[in-house]
Order: structure tokens, then sequence, then C-alpha cells
């Protein structure tokens, strides 16, 4: 349906757009393209320099490929623990994205599709929680964990995330676009709730749970805060804190540029490109949520 | 309408399907943040060893406290530059992205990319990018400027350059925003404008940031929270709240509070000041969108 309108709106600006505009469109194009790499380009530094070796990023305005290749990732893989790390990471955001989605799945079926005494003030219960970032409960929550001893552990890196308002408040909406007479068919069919979730809704929905899971996994794989907090040991410890272990263990002597950059990249790679491939239906989902 | 949809009525059934969603925000959203509340009432003694009832001593030692009041300022003064800059930048792109059409994804995806930019990696590119003495971009900046760049010992300069980099990483989630809001506009409402042959920027600012509004404060308070609350990996990692306190920003400050000074009473009474900030932005977004709501419909 968006595709429709969009086609639609560019063909009346573009018979109502008088052709004087047109050398201007070039100006426009020139200028999209100007902030565009000026956007990339840090990234782009950042990967000529992670290919140097310190002596070349010591050069500074060396902007050649250096001779490390990727000796430098490889570097950060097995020396300096990267492996162990993006492991870390990979394991908490995909229980926290399965987890998260599966309970608002769950809890949104039991708020559109049930004959609910208190339905506001439950929906209520679970939006109220956006008032509650883990800033603002980090040292109870912190107290909490280690008393359950799950510090060091994925539980305490996941537990705390994977229920949401967000996604029961995403899915709860796109649930309530599903057309009523679907419902009807399913009423007369008599069709149990969990055959209705996975025939009926998921299939339904699969955009939009593609669009919550996209948004849910760069949220966990960016998590910094609350892993320093909840996880001490080395090991046990994810991709983006691992960037403030090897900007600390580098600085011996002159400092690694090349090899921490490289180290950026990886923690960068997983998340940018789960958001190219994924851009259509991570935005559906945004337009949805600012309504 | 909606009885439409209420195909099922066992209220067992309900409740074990809302049961893990209310076990986990119960357990790990709520019972700490009201935890919250009563810690800070309370002191903590020989490292987090003991406390003691202090009452609203906490909140009286913060607001007298020059070093919390310092970090309160620097961290609105921050903000402000952020949510600005962020805003700015993000509409000039969103509006270019507009004219051209989206129908270039590619150009789509190259403008919002940094919403998937981990904050801490954005930190580190730019800490090393911007470095005083290693620095490519210092290089060229200081060719071209008069400026000398030495935010490891300049104040001011290390809040300016962590603002850059929380605008820098904020920029894809707003452009997605305002690209969306831009696309949604009906053609009716600036066709007039268009045939009048109104140039580009006055377009911007005359028809279409009044038109997208509503958005564009939506934006205001995602864009104040996360300034507030998403940069402690840029301090962490670039200045540790310094030089001489320039960079403390309040969630810093917390953190270092609770985790370093084992603080509890005091982190905690933090804590509950930030979420007066959170509750009070999210108190104007619901009033302002259903006002406009009302005012659409």
């Amino acid at each position: 349906m968006a595709t429709q309108t969009d086609t639609s709106t560019t063909t009346t600006t573009e018979t109502l757009r008088p052709t004087r505009w047109l050398p201007e469109d070039l100006w426009v194009h020139a200028a999209l393209v100007g902030s565009i790499f000026l956007m990339a380009m840090p990234l782009l530094l950042a990967m000529i320099m992670s290919t140097q070796t310190t002596s070349e990023v010591y050069e500074v305005t060396n902007l050649g490929i250096g001779s490390q290749g990727l000796a430098n990732y490889w570097t950060a893989l097995t020396e300096y623990n990267f492996a162990t790390y993006l492991f870390n990471s990979a394991a908490m955001s995909l229980v926290i994205v399965v987890g998260k989605v599966s309970l608002s799945l769950l809890a949104a079926l039991a708020l559109v599709y049930y004959e609910l005494p208190y339905e506001r003030g439950i929906f209520m219960f679970i939006l109220l929680t956006l008032l509650l970032p883990v800033p603002v409960r980090i040292v109870p929550l912190f107290q909490l964990l280690a008393d359950l001893g799950w510090t060091n552990t994925l539980l305490a890196l996941t537990g705390p995330y994977i229920a949401s308002a967000t996604a029961v408040f995403l899915l709860r909406q796109h649930f309530m676009s599903i057309p009523a007479s679907l419902v009807e068919t399913a009423r007369l069919d008599g069709v149990g709730p969990l055959r209705f979730l996975f025939r009926v809704l998921i299939p339904m929905s699969r955009g939009m749970i593609a669009g919550v899971c996209v948004i849910t996994y760069i949220y966990a794989w960016n998590q910094f805060l609350w892993p320093l907090v909840a996880v001490t040991d080395k090991s046990s410890q994810v991709v983006q804190v691992g960037i403030r272990y090897i900007q600390g263990s580098a600085q011996a002597g002159l400092t690694r540029w090349g090899l921490i950059m490289a180290a950026a990249i990886i923690a960068l790679l997983p998340p940018l490109l789960v958001l190219v491939a994924l851009h259509r239906p991570l935005l559906k989902t945004f337009a949805i949520q600012q309504k | 309408m909606a009885s439409q949809r209420k195909l099922y009525d066992s209220r067992l059934q309900a409740a074990l399907l809302l049961l893990p969603t209310f076990v986990v925000l119960t357990a790990f959203l709520y019972y700490p943040g009201l935890a919250t509340f009563r810690l800070s009432l309370y002191e903590t003694l020989f490292l987090g060893q003991q406390t003691a009832w202090n009452g609203l001593g906490n909140f009286v030692a913060l607001a007298t406290s020059p070093a919390y009041r310092n970090s309160f300022v620097l961290s609105v003064v921050f903000a402000a530059v952020v949510v600005l800059g962020t805003l700015l930048v993000s509409l000039l792109i969103g509006y270019l992205l507009f004219d051209v059409g989206t129908r270039s994804s590619l150009y789509l995806v190259a403008a919002i990319w940094p919403y998937a930019l981990p904050p801490a990696v954005a930190a580190i590119l730019l800490s090393f990018l911007l470095h005083p003495n290693l620095g490519i971009v210092t290089h060229y900046l200081e060719l071209v400027t008069p400026w000398t760049l030495d935010w490891f010992n300049d104040g001011p300069q290390a809040l300016a350059v962590l603002a850059i980099i929380a605008v820098w990483k904020q920029l894809g989630y707003n452009i997605i925003f305002v690209v969306a809001a831009l696309n949604n506009i009906p053609q009716t409402l600036t066709e007039n404008a268009r045939l009048d042959g109104v140039g580009r920027l006055r377009m911007l600012w005359r028809v279409y940031v009044p038109l997208i509004s509503p958005t564009l404060l939506f934006l205001v308070v995602m864009n104040t929270i996360y300034a507030f609350f998403s940069t402690f990996p840029l301090v962490d990692l670039l200045t540790s709240g310094g030089p001489s306190g320039w960079t403390n920003l309040l969630i810093f400050k917390l953190y270092r509070d609770a985790f370093e000074f084992s603080n509890l009473g005091s982190a905690s009474a933090q804590s509950v000041v930030l979420f007066v900030l959170v509750a009070v932005l999210m108190y104007v977004q619901i009033r302002v969108t259903d006002g406009y709501a009302q005012y659409g419909a």
C-alpha cells in the first residue's frame, strides 16, 4: 500500500514541477551526496587506518591502504578476545530478540483477542514501564541480580530486556489493524488461541515482526552501560565493552590505533549489515510507532 | 468494532499469556524502579556495607553540591546543543532526501545507517580522528582554520567533541522520522506554494516545518532522553568526566557514585532526578500529541 502512494506522489510532483527547476535538481543531488559523504567519512577513514601499522598511523596524513591488510582484525579477534566478545554479543542479542518478541506476541494476543477485565489498566501497567529506563533503576537492579547470583551470566545481560512496552505496543497496534472479518472466520472454525497465533496472526504480521526484531537487535547489540555493570569477567563480556578493554590495553607505548579501529569496525559490522538488509520492515515499523 | 475482535473469553488463558511479560516487568522494572526511591532515602556508610535512614538528606546534599550542580548545568547545555544540532542537520538532509524522492532507497540507506551505529564505536572512531596530535581531521582542521584542537585539556572543547559524536550517532534515527513525516504531507497542502516558485529553503521553513511540527516535537523529546541517558559510552571512552569536570554529565556521575565510590544512596537519589526528567518529557509529549490529534480530527 505504501509503495502505491509513493509512486502516485512522485508522479504528481514531477508533472507539476516546472522545467526551470531542473538545474537546481542537480544542486540538490550534489548537496545530498556531499552530506552523505560527510556522514560516512569517519567510517571510511577508520577502515583505511584499520589496515595500517602503528607507524603508518602516526604519519597523520597517510591515507593509503596500510601494509597490515586484515592482520589487525585477526589480532583483535584472536589475541584481544574479540572472537569471544562477538560470540557473547550474538548470544545476548539472540536471547533478547527471541525472548522479547515471543513474550510480546503472547501479551498482545491476550490484549487484543481476549475478553479482559481492566484491559486499559493492564495496558497502562505495561506502557508505564517506559518511564523506567535502565539508569533510573540501575543500582537496585544490580543488587537484585547479584543476590540472584546472576552476575557474569547471560541471564543478567538478557533478563532485564526480554519484556518491553514498545514491542507489546507495536504488535498490539498491528493486530488491531488485521481485518475483523478474518477473526470472524477463525471464530466460525473454532480455532484455538495458539493455532490462531501461529496460523493466522504470525503469518499476517511478518513485516511487523521483522521490524520489531531489527529494532530490538540493534538496541541489544549496542548496549554498553548495563553489560559494563553486570559483567566483570572478561570471558563473559560483550563486544561493545570489549572496545573499552582494547582501548585500555593497546595504550602501552605507542597506542595501536590501527588495531583499535579494526576492533571498532568488528563491533559495528553486524548491526550495520542487519540495517542494510532489513531497512524496509524497519522503516514501516517506525511509521506505525509514530502514529 | 473492538468487541468483534474478542475471540476468546477464558480469563485463565489470558492470564497465562500475560504472565511472562508481567513477571519480567515486575521483577526487573517495577521492583528495582520502586527500590530506587526507597534507597534514595538512605545514606550509604562504609562503602556500601551499611545504610542508615536519611530522609531527604541525599536530595539536599545533591542540591547543595557544587559538583552535582555543575553536572546538572552541563547536561542541560549538552542536551540543548545535541537536540538542536541533530534536528537541524536531520531536517536539512531529510528535506534533500524528500526533494529527490525516496524512490532511490540507496540514498535513504546511505543517510540512515548511523541508526545502527553503536555509541561506543562512534565514540572511539571520532576520538581517534579528532585526536589532538594524531587525528587526520584535526590536522586538516588546523590547516584551514585558526583553531587548535586541545580537548584533552580544554573543557569546552571536550564537551563540544562529545556533542559532535552524539549528534552524528543520532542522525539516522531523526532522518528516518523526518523523511516519513515529509512524505505523509498531502500534496494539496504544498502545491500552491510550489507553483508560486518559492525557494527551497523558504519552503522548508515556512511550509514544511510547521506541517511536520508534531514529528519534530516527538524528536525533541526522544533526543533529549537520548542526550541525558545514552551518552554514557562517549564520556566513559573519551574524557572520564574531565578535564576538571567539564564533561561530567549526570549519567556518568551517577555511574561513578554508584559503582566506583559505592555511594548507593546518593546514586539512587540521582536516579530519581533522572526519573522526574523522563516523566516530565513523556507528559509533555503525550499532552501535545493529544492536542494535535484532536486539532487534526
